[in-house]
């Protein structure tokens, strides 16, 4: 339909026209400043990766230790209980073998990313993180890794103070 | 912490500051555009007139908003206008305290539906509503094309 019309309404103006100042304009910037809180429970959270640990929060009535730690259980539809300490070893649940890094350029070495349940957590709760000491060919579901942990003077308090999951090594717990 | 007890600060917790780069550019329209340019290059306002309904709107739009019918007759609005309301800003538009309060004013024409909001220029003091006022415009070089190309509102009976 659009192609029987030739000529639409209006005025039609490129970028350079303005930059030009073919017609009178507002350019503006509004103050737009904001601060995004971690909140309570990730507080701890990030907190705790920087001592080198990752932290949960216990539900008393449903049992359940919920990985990343929140104050409040959604299954019992109340606030929980207290603060456990939990492992820095895992299963890989899901993975991706990205051809693309964080801003979608393509790469040949591919990044191995995916998600990895917590020892000391309830079933099937973890993190996503990046994979390393491994191939693409030797990744799979149910992999036993560890968590590889930067030197503590280099940790900020964010997730990346773990740089990746590596296997587990035969003999460790 | 119970979920029935309130964070009131969160920045005591980690968090992350920033800011939003919305920046944007607005144009001022086909009726604006015909408003700055004679501000800019005559140092005039400028009307438009609907004569099915008898009335001229400042600032210029394109309709008629009682009619709906295309306005596309441009006229003179009087150099002398009204002060319609009057307020005293204490701080700027980011919440700054100016050194010295500014008066602003709406300020309507006779015969002219609508009117502009500027500066008075004048003690705030002394601002009230219903005080004669003159457009002040800047030097042709220092105009722009936009709203800041008028200086102010002076009282009319000021010496030019």
């Amino acid at each position: 339909m659009t192609a029987r019309i030739s000529k639409w309404p209006g005025v039609e103006l490129s970028a350079a026209d303005l930059y030009e100042g073919k017609v009178t304009s507002v350019r503006f910037r509004p103050d737009a400043k904001y601060a995004w809180s971690a909140g309570e429970a990730m507080t701890r959270f990030l907190e705790e990766l920087q001592a080198g640990r990752l932290i949960a929060r216990t539900c008393h009535k449903c049992e359940r230790i919920l990985f990343p730690p929140r104050m409040f259980c959604e299954e019992c539809f109340r606030p929980n209980d207290e603060w456990t300490y939990i492992h820095d070893t895992g299963t890989i649940e899901t993975f991706s073998v990205s051809y693309l890094d964080k801003d979608a350029k393509r790469i040949t070495e591919p990044i191995l990313v995916g998600v990895v349940s917590i020892d000391g957590a309830s079933p099937k709760m973890g993190m996503m993180h990046y994979f390393g000491e491994m191939t693409k060919d030797d990744i799979h579901i149910g992999m036993r890794v560890k968590a590889v942990w930067k030197l503590p003077e280099e940790r900020r308090g964010s997730v990346l103070d773990i740089r990746y999951f590596r296997p587990l090594r035969e003999g460790e717990p | 912490m119970t979920f029935l007890e309130r964070t009131t600060d969160a920045r005591r917790f980690r968090h992350c500051e920033g800011d939003i780069e919305a920046d944007y550019i607005y144009t001022s329209g086909i009726a604006g555009e015909r408003f700055f340019v004679a501000l800019r290059d005559d140092g005039r306002l400028v009307a438009v007139r609907c004569d099915a309904c008898d009335l001229a709107y400042l600032p210029p739009r394109m309709f008629c908003e009682r009619c709906f019918s295309e306005l596309t007759t441009y006229v003179d609005v009087p150099r002398e206008g009204r002060v319609a309301a009057v307020t005293i800003a204490r701080v700027d538009r980011s919440g700054e305290y100016l050194a010295t309060p500014e008066a602003w004013a709406f300020v309507t024409f006779k015969g002219i539906h609508g009117g502009l909001v500027h500066r008075l220029l004048i003690d705030p003091e002394r601002a009230r509503a219903g005080m004669a006022v003159r457009v002040k415009v800047k030097p042709r070089d220092a105009r722009v094309g936009a709203i800041t190309d008028i200086e102010g509102f002076e009282p009319a009976g000021s010496p030019k």
